[in-house]
């Protein structure tokens, strides 16, 4: 098997033909950059979510469902657009690898989609952050709803 | 250790086939990222070959040191808990495999693609009969692609 894996390596090495450079991230808040992300969903700061969101988003919500950068933006700014009354992440946990970040974290969802259908909701969510220009993005979603607690 | 053999043999069969597939691309594209994307696929199918097998050296091998994934269910699981996982006696899975694997970004050491992995069987608790939506991250560490974990959602039948 230390056979296998070491032909592996070679082999899978020798298709890249950059090394990595994993970058320190010193004073990276985590929990900053969480909670700006569901201030800015919640309070349909646009701008900044234009910006955060890298073209290579995807939202997976706990359905299956797929959404692209252009979708979920075109539905927060558009007429179906969700009211979030409550949105907010506990238990944040960053595993930082260089240039990228998987966060994840507990997420409560209170609100309703745009026919009144509530949201409401407890999510372990599973959020992917990459470093592109010196500034960290998102690239990934996906939601599930916890049930870690329940029989 | 027959067994053993058989599935290195597989594995290396299956890079050395990949390999001259992807000898050809770089001709083609000629782009660093299209080799990542091309060796993220590849990392794909090993890292569910290896689970599906119970492979545990080639998970070892593959999974980062502070790997994380989330299962349906919103169960959160690190390296020695998902390989514990797929070691269990318990757990039976009859089916295990991606498919439409696309990727989603691609630098020199980061991968992030999604696929639609089918999985039937039972693992952690968890019973799963049909595709999954996944997000899937790789990352270069010490020269070498790992995995960094992976979100997975059940997808609603339609």
């Amino acid at each position: 098997m230390i056979v296998l894996a070491f032909l592996m390596s070679f082999a899978l090495d020798a298709f890249s033909q950059t090394k990595g450079a994993a970058t320190p991230n010193p004073g990276v808040d985590w929990k900053a950059l969480d909670h700006k992300w569901l201030d800015s969903e919640k309070n349909g700061d646009l701008d900044y979510l234009q910006q955060f969101f890298a073209d290579s988003y995807v939202l997976v919500l706990a359905n299956g469902q797929s959404y692209t950068k252009k979708e979920w933006l075109g539905i927060l700014k558009g007429p179906d657009r969700p009211t979030l009354l409550f949105l907010n992440s506990e238990n944040i946990q960053a595993h930082v690898f260089g240039n990228v970040a998987i966060l994840t974290d507990h997420t409560t969802i209170k609100g309703h989609d745009s026919k009144g259908n509530s949201m409401d909701g407890e999510f372990n969510v599973f959020r992917v952050v990459i470093k592109q220009n010196g500034s960290w993005k998102a690239t990934g979603v996906v939601m599930n709803e916890d049930r870690t607690k329940k029989p | 250790m027959t067994r053993t053999y058989g599935l290195a043999g597989t594995m290396i069969f299956i890079i050395a086939s990949a390999a001259a597939a992807l000898g050809q691309v770089p001709k083609k594209a000629g782009s660093p990222a299209d080799d990542v994307a091309a060796t993220a696929a590849i990392m794909d199918h090993i890292w569910l070959d290896a689970a599906h097998n119970r492979d545990t050296g080639t998970l070892e091998w593959l999974f980062a040191d502070d790997f994380v994934e989330v299962h349906p269910g919103g169960f959160i699981v690190n390296k020695q808990e998902q390989i514990d996982q797929i070691m269990d006696p318990q757990r039976t899975l009859d089916e295990l495999h991606p498919d439409d694997i696309h990727v989603l970004y691609a630098s020199p050491d980061v991968a992030v693609l999604t696929d639609i992995t089918t999985i039937k069987g039972v693992s952690g608790g968890v019973r799963y009969d049909g595709p999954q939506r996944v997000i899937r991250v790789f990352v270069k560490q010490q020269g070498r692609w790992r995995a960094a974990g992976a979100g997975i959602a059940r997808m609603a039948a339609k």
